[in-house]
């Protein structure tokens, strides 16, 4: 049953990044890529709880790091911290309107972004300007708010097939 | 409620190991500089993941620059711009390009005319024309100074443009030989039939053989000859300078001579370089063509002045 939910987890996330690689890949907007691993993590994180959002994050951000050919598990931390952090967060927002949980999602993306540029500059990595990261985040969290109408419905569909069937013993 | 603790406990057990699995991978690749079992991990794993990049990518392109267009129509704008500007330059480059390509072209010309009649010459360029219906001249930008006189013949790249009618201290007026007061002694290539050759003016030029029966095609070329039908009784141009090809051959029809029409070599509308024959040199020997279509330095109009 966890192989099956494991390898459901790893076929989304490569189909996020499939589409997030060649769909999305050229529809920029201001010149930035749209985020959608991580928008999936957060809709992930947000439908199923801060367990799921850690997992989800940690797989893709792994999944990130080895297709793209990034640093070795920088994703992976701040996916996970955010996959985390969307999910325990999820009580203050669950149940309120669906323009605040756009607005969760495209401001849990900027955090992400802005969390990649911080985790790199701590661990050495040059050619990182603090302003375009900023920038980049910004623009990235527009775009997760025009994606998340579309996603976050899907990513949920998804994310009750994760959930571990109740057994009921009689 | 100490079941809620457990389970936040738990989750929180979750994040801890997955920060700390995250550090270990981030320490692996660090360490291995790019050649740890991560990196194959991550090569092996692109080297699948590739070609279903590229498969999808063929299928959604046409999608995504449908939609990327809608994103980067502001920046699109300008880039037109700026490539609307780029091709105008380029325009203008090119366009100079071609003007000193087929300079080029016109100066070899000239070269390879002087050196094959071993013609001693002066460079001139034409500074003005006179294309009215009495006379038909050029204006070259030499005169008496440079060593011109009256009467020396001025070529082109193609042939004979015509003779010296005037010089002043600074310009020439040359007179055409499609002028309809010129007349040339000539000869017919192929054949060696001789005759006077006079301007048609607007039209081809007349040419008047000697000999009523003269076998002459057309498309025939004619040459300067050493012969000149004039008091003088001799020609002021150097012999064998091509002129044209005959175009048309009237019938004999019994006359004493037999008349032909002959298109000039020379375009003399877009005539901008030529030379002042000011002397006879030696000939070059006939090349093979290879050896002919070499490249040979190319003087500025006023090099060999």
């Amino acid at each position: 049953m966890i192989g099956r939910r494991v390898l459901l987890l790893g076929l989304v996330m490569m189909t996020g990044l499939l589409l997030e690689t060649t769909l999305l890949g050229g529809m920029t907007l201001g010149g930035t890529q749209p985020e959608l691993v991580l928008l999936i993590v957060v809709a992930l994180g947000m439908a199923e709880g801060p367990a799921a959002g850690a997992v989800a994050g940690f797989v893709g951000g792994f999944a990130t790091d080895m297709l793209l050919d990034l640093p070795k598990g920088l994703s992976s931390l701040v996916f996970t911290s955010v996959g985390y952090a969307v999910g325990a967060l999820r009580e203050h927002y669950e149940g309120t309107s669906a323009w605040l949980t756009i607005i969760i999602a495209g401001l849990a993306t900027a955090a992400g972004v802005i969390g990649y540029g911080a985790v790199s500059v701590l661990f050495g990595l040059d050619g990182l300007v603090p302003v375009e990261v900023v920038r980049h985040a910004g623009l990235a969290a527009v775009y997760s708010m025009l994606l998340a109408p579309f996603v976050l419905p899907a990513v949920r569909r998804v994310g009750e097939r994760l959930r571990p069937r109740k057994v009921v013993r009689l | 409620m100490l079941r809620l603790n457990e389970r936040t406990r738990r989750v929180r057990l979750l994040l801890v190991v997955l920060l700390l699995a995250s550090l270990a991978l981030v320490t692996i690749d660090f360490r291995s500089d790019g050649d740890g079992p991560l990196t194959r991990i991550g090569n092996a794993v692109a080297s699948v993941f590739g070609p279903l990049q590229d498969g999808l990518s063929s299928i959604t392109q046409p999608v995504g620059n449908f939609f990327a267009g809608f994103g980067q129509v502001g920046s699109l704008k300008d880039r037109v711009r700026a490539l609307q500007e780029e091709l105008a330059l380029l325009k203008q480059d090119q366009s100079r390009v071609l003007d000193v390509f087929a300079e080029n072209e016109r100066l070899r010309a000239l070269l390879d005319i002087k050196e094959r009649l071993g013609l001693k010459t002066t460079a001139a360029t034409v500074i003005g024309r006179d294309g009215s219906n009495f006379q038909q001249s050029i204006v070259i930008d030499i005169g008496t100074k440079e060593g011109v006189r009256k009467d020396m013949p001025v070529i082109g790249g193609e042939g004979l443009v015509g003779r010296v009618i005037q010089a002043s201290s600074s310009t020439s007026t040359v007179l055409l030989i499609v002028d309809p007061s010129s007349d040339v002694a000539v000869r017919v290539a192929e054949t060696g039939e001789v005759g006077v050759l006079a301007g048609g003016g607007r039209r081809d030029m007349r040419l008047t053989l000697l000999n009523p029966n003269a076998i002459v095609t057309a498309g025939d070329t004619v040459v300067t000859a050493s012969y000149r039908p004039t008091r003088s009784g001799s020609s002021v141009f150097p012999e064998a300078i091509p002129i044209g090809t005959i175009s048309r051959v009237d019938p004999p029809g019994g006359n004493v001579t037999r008349r032909a029409f002959v298109k000039p070599a020379v375009d003399f509308t877009t005539l901008d370089f030529v030379l002042v024959v000011t002397g006879v040199g030696t000939p070059r020997p006939v090349a093979s063509p290879a050896a002919s279509g070499s490249a040979s330095p190319v003087p500025s109009p006023g090099a060999s002045r």
